[in-house]
């Protein structure tokens, strides 16, 4: 298959063509604009012929709209970043609680105040009880599949719940890697036309989003159920993608942890400048791996401990940062870890606010760090780029 | 689409059926009840949070078409992608129709508002006025007229008017949205469908504005909905017109206004409202009619 340059932003709305939405409801935002504005110009060019690109006055209305089309059994694509994603944040709940299959490409970028235009995880972070699907890409590659996997994901009966496919801003959204772009051909056998069974349609009158009483925690729970049922379907969606395009993705990206007794746990694109830190590391006889979270709703607590269960030391690197607590993820993959009898020692490194570059030294002094702490016996948790304050 | 005639001319089949949760009284649902005869069962309902949200309540609703809601500032995206969802899975004869308060579209909707006009979307959106936020139990909106007490603007010592502000031009905002803008009253059914019907017929986007007489926060007998609605317009306090293209037609003209007195005494809301108070909200409205007359049959906006 032959292998194109893309950035990131364009490997999403290369996801998004080839899944052929009805709806695409859009607002700019840096560092995702250039996703929406490839699919205009698509559409400009006749490339979308079964697709109405739309423009919104906001976020806001952007996910509105969303839920909107959704509602009406329309396949919906968007994209957003970072304040826009918590200008949407109210209508996420809204999405997921309607059980709609939206799915939107988010571009992680730091939160105001002060602005930054460079990548952290927050914006994405700030929607993990929003009943949302969340996955977390590596590459462009895996931005692509993600998308065509994510209606699959979102579209199946056992599912019916939006789904939101991360990618690192400028690292990944402005970055051309080469990847392959399947044909039209392969996507529509791998994802069928969305019949959705409940849908508002002529002739069957229903009602959408309508008050309750004490039913709420039936519907929650619903909603729970729903995103523990996509285990099963995220799984079966892997196996299907690989038969007709070759390629294997997992739960977790699990990378030289076979006789691993540090573990490095990452998300995103600072993944593959550790696996390059972690060869050196080998090379010089480091038994250190990787583990990447990949999809973090429904959170892979099995997948995790499968693991990581094995490991000495596990250092946890938030590339976000909860102010009075600390890393995110990192009390996750503790509290997944706790009722282990033999839980290896888990440290908590907080790095790379803003977009604060993650080099392979910074990787490798974490590592060091981490072997540190296996031998004193004694956790860290530690702000790697502020400590000097 | 034919116009009605006259009210005997009106659908007899309902869409909004009995075992609804709204008050004795209440203008909205008796609203929402007529539009639906003019527009019929292929409609969808785009409600924003407010009064009407309680109609449908799990499991049950007095409703015989679809209806959604998503919150309360973004009914006109809503309904816009819903529109658009619809066209592209070949359901274009379906009729979508927003209906939300005064605090959903002057206020807190007001930019999603703002932009399904402006891309001239294929809606009709009904805002019914109850001029504050009704289901909150009665607060400031900027739709609330001068002189009028409300829970964030109460009367005292050293406020006796309540409402010191000078409602929005609402009319004048969505008519230079360039869309077809008209106001209605439960009081004048006819002209209130002959407007939808007009809304319908002319596709894209249209603005209904219907006085959303509300006998708890307005604070008078359920019994007169209907008269409080008329003496609105009758008082100038509620002109009946519309703005096409920039055009201003008055529908409802009257050689002389009755006084403001007669609408104000017989609601809570204005019943401690000092004699200046009145003569200014007078003033307000006269100025609003005359201003009406002026550009009769001429280029309002």
């Amino acid at each position: 298959m032959k292998q194109t340059l893309v950035t990131g932003n364009e490997a999403a709305a290369w996801g998004a063509r080839l899944a052929r939405p009805d709806y695409i409801p859009t607002f700019p935002i840096t560092p995702q604009t250039e996703c929406i504005e490839t699919l205009a110009q698509w559409g400009a060019d006749g490339e979308l012929p079964d697709t109405y690109f739309d423009k919104m006055e906001s976020e806001h209305s952007v996910m509105s709209a969303a839920v909107g089309a959704a509602a009406v059994g329309a396949r919906v694509f968007t994209a957003t970043s970072s304040q826009g994603l918590l200008l949407m944040h109210e209508v996420l709940y809204i999405a997921s609680g309607m059980r709609l299959p939206i799915v939107m490409a988010t571009v992680s970028r730091g939160l105001s105040a002060p602005v930054t235009l460079w990548s952290d995880h927050n914006d994405f972070l700030d929607q993990r009880d929003s009943g949302w699907l969340m996955f977390h890409a590596e590459n462009n590659q895996e931005v692509l599949d993600t998308v065509i996997q994510a209606y699959r994901i979102a579209e199946d009966p056992r599912v019916l719940l939006p789904v939101m496919v991360n990618m690192d801003g400028y690292v990944l959204s402005f970055t051309d890697e080469p990847i392959n772009i399947p044909s039209p051909e392969m996507v529509d056998e791998f994802l069928p036309a969305y019949a959705p069974a409940h849908t508002i349609e002529k002739g069957r009158p229903i009602t959408v989003g309508p008050p309750v009483l004490e039913d709420y925690s039936i519907f929650r729970a619903q909603n729970h159920v729903a995103a523990r049922n996509a285990f099963e379907v995220i799984e079966e969606t892997q196996d299907d993608f690989e038969k007709i395009f070759g390629r294997r993705y997992h739960m977790v990206d699990e990378f030289m942890l076979d006789d691993a007794e540090l573990v490095l746990v990452t998300q995103g694109s600072m993944s593959t400048t550790a696996k390059a830190a972690i060869m050196e590391m080998r090379s010089e006889g480091i038994k250190v791996g990787l583990l990447r979270l990949r999809v973090i709703r429904p959170w892979p607590a099995g997948a995790i401990v499968r693991a990581l269960k094995d490991a000495k030391a596990v250092a946890v690197i938030d590339r976000n940062l909860a102010p009075g607590k600390g890393g995110i993820m990192f009390p996750e993959v503790v509290e997944t870890l706790y009722h282990l009898d033999d839980r290896p020692l888990v440290s908590s490194f907080v790095v790379g606010l803003g977009g604060n570059p993650q080099t392979e030294v910074k990787i490798k002094e974490i590592t060091s760090k981490l072997k540190e702490d296996l031998v004193s016996g004694q956790p860290r948790v530690e702000w790697n780029d502020i400590e000097e304050m | 689409m034919q116009e009605f005639k006259n009210l005997k001319d009106l659908p007899e089949q309902d869409y909004f059926t009995g075992g609804s949760s709204a008050c004795a009284g209440c203008g909205p649902s008796m609203e929402l009840k007529l539009a639906l005869k003019a527009l019929g069962p292929d409609t969808l309902v785009v409600n924003a949070s407010g009064c009407m949200t309680l109609l449908p309540l799990y499991p049950n609703t007095p409703l015989k078409v679809s209806w959604i809601h998503n919150a309360i500032e973004n009914a006109a995206s809503t309904a816009a992608g819903a529109r658009h969802g619809l066209d592209m899975l070949g359901e274009k004869d379906m009729n979508v129709v927003v209906f939300a308060g005064d605090g959903a579209t002057y206020d807190i909707g007001f930019a999603s508002l703002s932009a399904a006009a402006t891309k001239n979307e294929r809606i009709i959106y009904i805002c019914y006025n109850n001029q504050s936020y009704g289901n909150t139990g009665f607060q400031w909106s900027t739709a609330t007229p001068y002189g009028c007490e409300t829970k964030t603007t109460p009367r005292g010592k050293d406020n006796p008017i309540g409402t010191t502000d000078v409602h929005k031009d609402m009319m004048k905002i969505m008519g230079a949205h360039r869309v077809y803008a008209a106001t209605a009253s439960l009081a004048y059914p006819v002209d209130f469908l002959n407007k939808l019907v007009r809304a319908k017929e002319r596709g894209g986007f249209s603005y209904i504005e219907i006085l959303g007489t509300c006998n708890t926060g307005w604070n008078f007998d359920p019994r007169l909905t209907v008269k409080v609605s008329r003496l609105a317009v009758q008082c100038g306090m509620w002109p009946l017109y519309e703005i096409d293209k920039g055009l201003l037609t008055l529908n409802k003209d009257f050689q002389e206004l009755k006084p403001i007195d007669e609408f104000v005494k017989i609601q809570g809301r204005y019943r401690a409202l000092p004699q200046e108070g009145v003569e200014k909200l007078q003033a307000l409205i006269n100025e609003h009619w005359a201003q009406l007359k002026e550009y009769n049959g001429q280029r309002y906006v």
